[in-house]
């Protein structure tokens, strides 16, 4: 077996030398960018998502609808409730999995869907889990016919809404049910791909990098057979993203 | 994978022979191929990224060591395990030896053709695990028992009737054959099954940030994050050469590596792995691992002609370009990587003699030089490699061109060195070429040029050169 150092080893001598040769500064990856420069580019990439809203909000809707979100843009968060039970009540959905975001519990969603007679599941934090709640939050996920999620950011770039799985945001919640419903807020909507992984750099450098991160853009899709696009091979066969272009009602 | 004696030849002439291969082939230049193209055009800054791209990659590759060396104590520190593999021998062991560890059952992969050197999938089969592919070109390349015909569309050479006949045990010859979304959704269902029971995942890597310890999937389909969700043990696998040095690189290397690949502007799904699941999550695996794998790379590394090839990010559009590709499709190039870049480093990988014609099928048009989106510059390569194959590359004895090649090459040489010499030569030629031309044509040519004539006409020299037809012209005028 081949241990780390000899690995290593072999790989400097392989580029002809006798040490490993830590790389020069001012080259071309980003890697030398000290922790200051990269809390401003995150500082500027959120204070941009505010001020750029707006405009940003624009975008996304727009290149959202390109990777294949049904988009419905409202005026108020209060006019999300109505828009997420008709669109469950479209799927014919029985049961109803949402994720803790606060933009779904500042608005009566789960007692208008109760009311519809659909069950809502909240995925939360279990601090001591055993091998069945496991299961469970697993069976949950896989029955659900609707998932509901708030966003930790967006990205206008791509039409991309970005989850970190945690407690209350479960990595199954926006992959498992056929249907996949995002809410919206203005402020959310990053300009692009450069903003977020300067975030991200910037939670790394701070010890506050989470355990995971997912892009999710559009519905999941395979041209695997014949080129022919298909939606739903794996994850959600529809994705609905609702934007709430205006924060106060 | 095994690596397979290569029969170039064979396999291309079969391939070359299949009308409903051909047809599925023409989806890699109809579909990918003009997909790339559009996606470059809408991209404004499209040259400046692949130049980043490119200096990214030459950085990280220059200062390999010093990135594998951060990436694994990243990793660790995240609370993941690293394996370094010599091979894909101890590859293979490691896992087999984990999943027998954690009494593991079954085994879900996500694409990864590291994963293809190492033939994992059947390895586990025959260690008794069951072991499922869940990307659904790979699925379908599973049950029909085959290799990979493309790096992201492993079927892209099956057709519909094909995958309804391997999908749908009910499906009799005769049945109206189903559509696309239909089998998709047979699919679905069937994987489905498979992943509520899935104990163990193992997926490729597309890029490891070494300052975080990180590891990123690319998927459409979502496997890669089923994969990622669903199983107690997640093992990544990579070649050592797969890092980026930081999280900022991201950005760009996932621009170019998709639109590349298959002209979106983002996949479906971008995940990136920070380690095992945090504490407070319901899901996620408890254990992650991380193996990173030489298997042969350090020979590109070394070899100062060959390193750029260790810039790859595997996203197909060479292979989706290149005119040779897209008739004789993948398997004639007889392991993991195919297309031109598989040509240059499955001889090195592989060690195989056979494997050395690979170079060879090409026509050095350029094409997968144009659209790489790390500026490879393959056509290069293939020439080196060609050079080495005829002259030996260390050993002269073992040098492939014939006596009369060289001989050939050799009175070439000398007489392209003086005006005079190249006059004669081009004299006598054109006195040896006349009696078998007919209207300034040679139709039919004795061996060695018969090759030549086989597929087209051959030029008569002309018999007087334009040096001196000029410099006859030139005294008319100025004397008569």
């Amino acid at each position: 077996m081949t241990d780390k150092a000899s690995f290593i080893r072999q790989v400097t001598k392989a580029l002809g030398r006798s040490e490993i040769l830590p790389p020069e500064a001012n080259c071309a990856t980003a890697i030398f960018e000290d922790r200051v420069s990269a809390a401003a580019s995150a500082e500027k990439a959120v204070a941009d998502a505010v001020s750029l809203s707006e405009n940003l909000i624009g975008q996304m809707a727009q290149s959202a609808e390109t990777a294949g979100w049904k988009v419905h843009r409202i005026d108020t968060l209060e006019m999300a409730t109505e828009l997420v039970v008709d669109i469950c009540k479209d799927q014919k959905a029985t049961s109803v999995l949402r994720s803790t975001h606060s933009v779904l519990t500042d608005i009566p969603l789960d007692a208008a869907l109760s009311a519809t007679g659909t069950t809502v599941e909240v995925t939360k934090h279990t601090s001591v889990r055993s091998i069945q709640q496991i299961q469970k939050s697993k069976s949950v996920a896989f029955s659900a016919d609707v998932g509901i999620t708030g966003v930790d950011y967006a990205i206008a770039e791509t039409g991309t809404v970005v989850l970190h799985p945690r407690a209350g945001v479960s990595r199954l919640l926006s992959l498992a049910p056929p249907t996949h419903i995002a809410i919206l807020r203005p402020g959310e909507v990053l300009m692009s791909l450069d903003e977020l992984f300067a975030i991200q750099r910037d939670d790394f450098f701070n010890g506050e990098l989470q355990g995971s991160m997912n892009l999710i853009s559009g519905p999941s899709r395979t041209a695997d057979i014949e080129g022919t696009t298909v939606t739903g091979i794996h994850g959600p066969l529809e994705v609905h993203l609702i934007i709430v272009e205006n924060n106060k009602s | 994978m095994k690596p397979l004696t290569l029969n170039f030849r064979s396999k291309a002439a079969q391939t070359l022979g299949d009308d409903q291969v051909q047809q599925s082939l023409e989806h890699v230049y109809t579909g990918f191929y003009q997909a790339r193209l559009n996606a470059a055009a809408d991209t404004p800054n499209w040259e400046e990224m692949r130049t980043k791209g490119k200096a990214i990659k030459d950085h990280t590759i220059a200062h390999l060591d010093h990135y594998l060396d951060t990436l694994s104590e990243k990793v660790e520190q995240n609370g993941g395990t690293v394996f370094f593999a010599e091979n894909a021998e101890e590859a293979r062991q490691y896992i087999t030896k984990l999943a027998k560890a954690s009494k593991i059952e079954t085994v879900i992969k996500a694409k990864s053709m590291v994963s293809e050197e190492m033939s994992l999938t059947e390895n586990l089969i025959d260690s008794g695990f069951e072991a499922v592919e869940t990307d659904l070109g790979e699925y379908i390349i599973q049950l029909a028992g085959e290799t990979p015909y493309h790096l992201i569309a492993p079927a892209v050479h099956k057709s519909r009737k094909d995958v309804a006949e391997l999908l749908d045990n009910n499906f009799v010859d005769g049945d109206r054959v189903p559509d696309a979304t239909e089998l998709t959704m047979l699919a679905r269902e069937k994987l489905r099954d498979v992943f509520a029971r899935a104990d163990m995942s193992v997926t490729g890597v597309n890029f490891a940030v070494a300052e975080s310890g990180s590891i990123v999937l690319v998927t459409n389909e979502g496997n890669g994050r089923m994969t990622t969700s669903v199983p107690r043990i997640h093992v990544a696998v990579m070649g050592m050469e797969k890092i980026v040095p930081s999280i900022q690189d991201l950005s760009t290397m996932l621009r170019i590596l998709i639109r590349s690949a298959t002209g979106q502007r983002i996949s479906t799904y971008v995940t990136m792995i920070n380690g095992p699941k945090t504490p407070e999550e319901e899901e996620g695996p408890d254990e992650f691992h991380l193996v990173i794998m030489n298997n042969g790379r350090e020979k590109l590394l070394r070899d100062p002609q060959l390193r750029e090839s260790l810039n790859c990010i595997r996203c197909g559009a060479c292979l989706n370009a290149c005119p040779v590709y897209r008739k004789v499709g993948g398997h004639a190039y007889g392991w993991v990587y195919p297309g031109p870049i598989g040509a240059i480093v499955t001889p090195v990988l592989t060690g195989l003699k056979d494997a050395s014609n690979l170079p060879s099928a090409s026509s050095l048009c350029g094409a997968c030089h144009e659209v790489c989106p790390v500026k490879i510059n393959i056509p290069r390569m293939l020439l080196e490699l060609r050079y080495r194959t005829a002259e030996g590359s260390t050993d002269p004895k073992e040098r492939t061109s014939t006596f009369m090649e060289r001989a050939i090459w050799k009175i070439w040489r000398v007489g392209m060195m003086g005006r005079r010499r190249f006059d004669w030569g081009a004299h006598i030629a054109y006195l040896l070429m006349r009696p078998i031309s007919s209207n300034g044509w040679i139709k039919k040519a004795p061996p060695p040029i018969s090759g030549w004539t086989l597929s087209r006409d051959f030029p008569l020299i002309a018999r007087k050169s334009l040096k001196s037809r000029l410099n006859r012209r030139r005294k008319k005028t100025f004397y008569d």
